[in-house]
């Protein structure tokens, strides 16, 4: 007789009694990981809203639409900053996305096999630099750059648009969206990467076969395969770039005004929270701050939902017309 | 076949299931290595907790009085004069001191709260403030001398430039906004001044620098006193730039070419970065250093007001010494005037080691806080002020009674 009997079932055999009791606690730790984190979030939510409610008390549903932040005239206004906040990050990612996807593009259709991964990895170090780094190398090397040499040529090329007046001394909205967009190209390329290598190569021979060229390649079998993903990738690069602060709080010149242009200081929520969040000068500006990072967490919350749900819906769609 | 082991090799291709040799001695290192992580951590907590250092005995003299056994003491507050505490905890051996530099308005919050035995602030609490101490109110006590300088930054001059505070008002209120303005150039004769547009820097965070500039600025022109006044955060012009913190408004000065920018002597001296000078009522046009800065709190004519009283109109500003510095500040100190009354669970030996601190903090004999502060490029107090505060911290009582004091020296 062969030790080992092919055809028994593996639960016949004999269990140790340990086991049982050994899942059993580790089932109980991870739930409640898994419960600490929804808990911790939940938390986040309920704090903050408690650290509101006296301006939320005061002000109501003006704070959502007053244009100024005056903490002697007690006259506190979200919107300068959501407007900063939008205006940078939207900015970042439109400077973002091309540069992303053409690297990945570039990654995973044309570069040779060598190549591909020492250049990934360059550009996932980009991702490790922490962000104080990013705000003084933008200070002192990005600024001058951008108020001597670019935004000359942006105010004279395009200065008809009204988006690049007024004086420029580099330190504004703009340079600011510059040093956003450079955060955020990691995050894109890193998961556009992964998406667009995942197509499978079915799909990019059927276009070969039928005549396609590169570019055709790519722009009618890969990206719309990797659609989701690169979606996907893009909000997560939002979602870091509506949060990033100290980057921005280096270069963006705070003033607590909607900006007027391009060339304007400005300001956006998370840069206002960690300036006036140690020195308040009135009761009703802690309370008013807090209320600010709960409008933040919102938008970022509903940010990361809708790409989850973009994603699901690409995901469907693809799992149907899947090979 | 004999002598097959039941070792981890499958013997037979069913049995694909593969019994790992040692995964116990795997599961055991697992926690083995788990419960020594936890024993460094928990060591290295309580021995930054000091339960492994020998009791400290009183290395200074404390003069044949018997001080009562160390506590802890903590503060909070400025982050101007945390280089100072920071010094002062660390030769301070009678209680052991934690200071937590989170800023003046924190600090503010904190005594408020009653969180801390002392908060530290670079600008007396304003109205809205006092009001908010709950009883029974706090002493405000000045432990430190700061000043606000003008720093600039003109590659192509090389001449230490002149302000008044009229020209400074004009600048910050964008009323002069390129370099070469006739009224720069006219305190400024000789100078070559650049055709270019001035970018204004100021603080972006509340700030007792941003106090007292806008102080000095107040006082010297009428538009600014009655739009803009005086307090830590200004309600600024549009069109300039904010930074945060002393070094955030020296990093953005040094790095923007015909930028100008307010910081604290402390950084100024600091720093290569170049600084103005300020026309003082004399008519003369000082460079801020630690001795004329002293000697401006010395020839200040405005009397103290009283240690419970409200501060904030009180200034030093504006001596009327011949080469006295015109924007100079006290920092300050809050303390409740009746420890056992503020606080619940307050014992005479805490308060008594609060005093102790505090007088050591004012004391200017070898050895006590004073002595530290132009090593650190602070102006220590004038003998009025330590005078008065010596007299303040001797007023708070325990409970309505007398603390007796032991200072160490």
């Amino acid at each position: 007789m062969t030790r080992g009997n092919p055809f028994r079932a593996p639960s016949s055999r004999k269990r140790r009694k340990v086991s049982k009791w050994g899942d059993r606690i580790f089932l109980a730790l991870t739930a409640v990981g898994a419960a600490g984190v929804i808990g911790i979030l939940v938390a986040l939510v309920v704090v903050l809203y408690h650290g509101s409610l006296p301006i939320i008390n005061a002000l109501g549903i003006k704070f959502l639409y007053t244009q100024t932040w005056n903490p002697y005239g007690n006259v506190y206004g979200i919107v300068p900053f959501a407007i900063g906040t939008l205006l940078t990050s939207a900015i970042a990612l439109l400077i973002a996305i091309p540069l992303s996807i053409g690297a990945a593009i570039f990654l995973t259709q044309h570069a040779p096999t060598w190549l591909r991964e020492p250049v990934a990895q360059v550009v996932q170090l980009l991702a490790a630099i922490p962000s104080v780094v990013y705000g003084f190398w933008g200070l002192i090397v990005l600024v001058p750059i951008m108020r001597y040499d670019v935004d000359p040529i942006l105010a004279n090329v395009l200065g008809w648009t009204g988006w690049f007046s007024g004086r420029h001394i580099g330190l504004d909205v703009l340079t600011a969206s510059v040093v956003l967009s450079i955060m955020t190209v990691p995050t894109i390329t890193a998961i556009s990467k992964d998406s667009m290598m995942a197509v499978p190569r079915s799909q990019k021979e059927a276009a070969i076969s039928l005549g396609a060229t590169d570019w055709e390649v790519t722009r009618r079998a890969v990206i719309p395969y990797a659609r989701g993903g690169i979606i996907a990738g893009v909000v997560l690069g939002l979602g870091r770039a509506l949060g990033e602060t100290m980057a921005v709080t280096l270069v963006i010149g705070n003033a607590n005004v909607i900006p007027t242009s391009l060339f304007s200081q400005g300001q956006t929520i998370a840069s206002l929270i960690a300036n006036d969040f140690f020195e308040q000068e009135t009761p009703l500006e802690l309370p008013a701050l807090l209320e600010a990072a709960l409008f933040l967490l919102i938008i970022t919350l509903a940010v990361n939902i809708v790409a989850r749900w973009i994603l699901a819906r690409f995901e469907a769609g693809r799992a149907v017309g899947a090979e | 076949m004999s002598g097959t082991s039941e070792s981890a090799s499958t013997t037979t291709p069913g049995d694909q299931i593969v019994r790992k040799k040692g995964s116990g001695r795997t599961a055991a290192y697992v926690v083995v290595g788990v419960v020594i992580v936890v024993v460094i951590i928990l060591l290295a907590g309580y021995y930054a907790a000091g339960w492994f250092k020998s009791s400290s005995s009183s290395s200074g003299g404390t003069s044949g009085c018997t001080a009562p056994a160390a506590t802890t003491i903590s503060g909070a507050g400025s982050t101007l004069v945390a280089p100072l505490m920071d010094a002062w905890a660390l030769s301070y051996t009678a209680s052991t001191m934690n200071y937590a530099a989170v800023g003046s308005g924190a600090g503010i919050s904190d005594i408020t709260g009653k969180t801390v035995d002392f908060g530290a602030s670079d600008a007396p609490l304003n109205p809205a403030q006092r009001g908010a101490i709950p009883s029974p109110g706090v002493l405000t006590i000045p432990e430190s001398i700061g000043a606000a300088v003008p720093i600039y930054n003109l590659p192509t001059v090389s001449t230490t430039l002149k302000f008044t505070g009229q020209v400074l008002a004009a600048i910050y209120l964008e009323d002069i906004t390129n370099w070469n303005n006739s009224a720069l150039q006219a305190i400024n004769p000789g100078v070559t001044l650049p055709n270019a547009a001035i970018v204004v820097v100021h603080r972006s965070d509340g700030s007792g620098t941003t106090f007292a500039f806008s102080s000095f600025l107040s006082a010297s022109n009428a538009t600014w006193k009655n739009t803009l006044g005086h307090a830590t955060t200004i309600n600024w012009p549009a069109g300039e730039v904010g930074s945060k913190g002393n070094s955030g408004v020296t990093a953005t000065v040094k790095t923007t070419v015909d930028a100008i920018g307010y910081v604290d002597i402390n950084y100024a001296l600091t720093n290569s970065v170049s600084f103005g000078a300020v026309q003082n009522p004399s008519g003369n046009y000082v460079v801020a250093n630690l001795t004329n800065i002293a000697s401006a709190v010395k020839d200040a004519t405005a009397t103290f007001p009283s240690p419970s009283g409200d501060w904030y109109n009180f200034t030093v500003e504006n001596s009327p010494g011949a080469h006295d510095y015109p924007i100079a500040t006290f920092t300050y100190l809050f303390v409740y005037s009746d420890l056992g009354v503020a606080y619940s669970g307050y014992t005479m030996d805490k308060a008594q080691n609060l005093i102790n601190l505090l007088l050591w903090m004012v004391g200017d004999q070898t050895g006590q806080g004073q002595t530290f502060s132009a090593a650190n490029y602070y102006v220590p107090l004038s003998t009025a002020a330590a005078t008065y505060d010596v007299n303040a911290i001797n007023s708070i009582t325990f409970n309505g009674a007398k603390i007796t004091s032991c200072v160490q020296t």
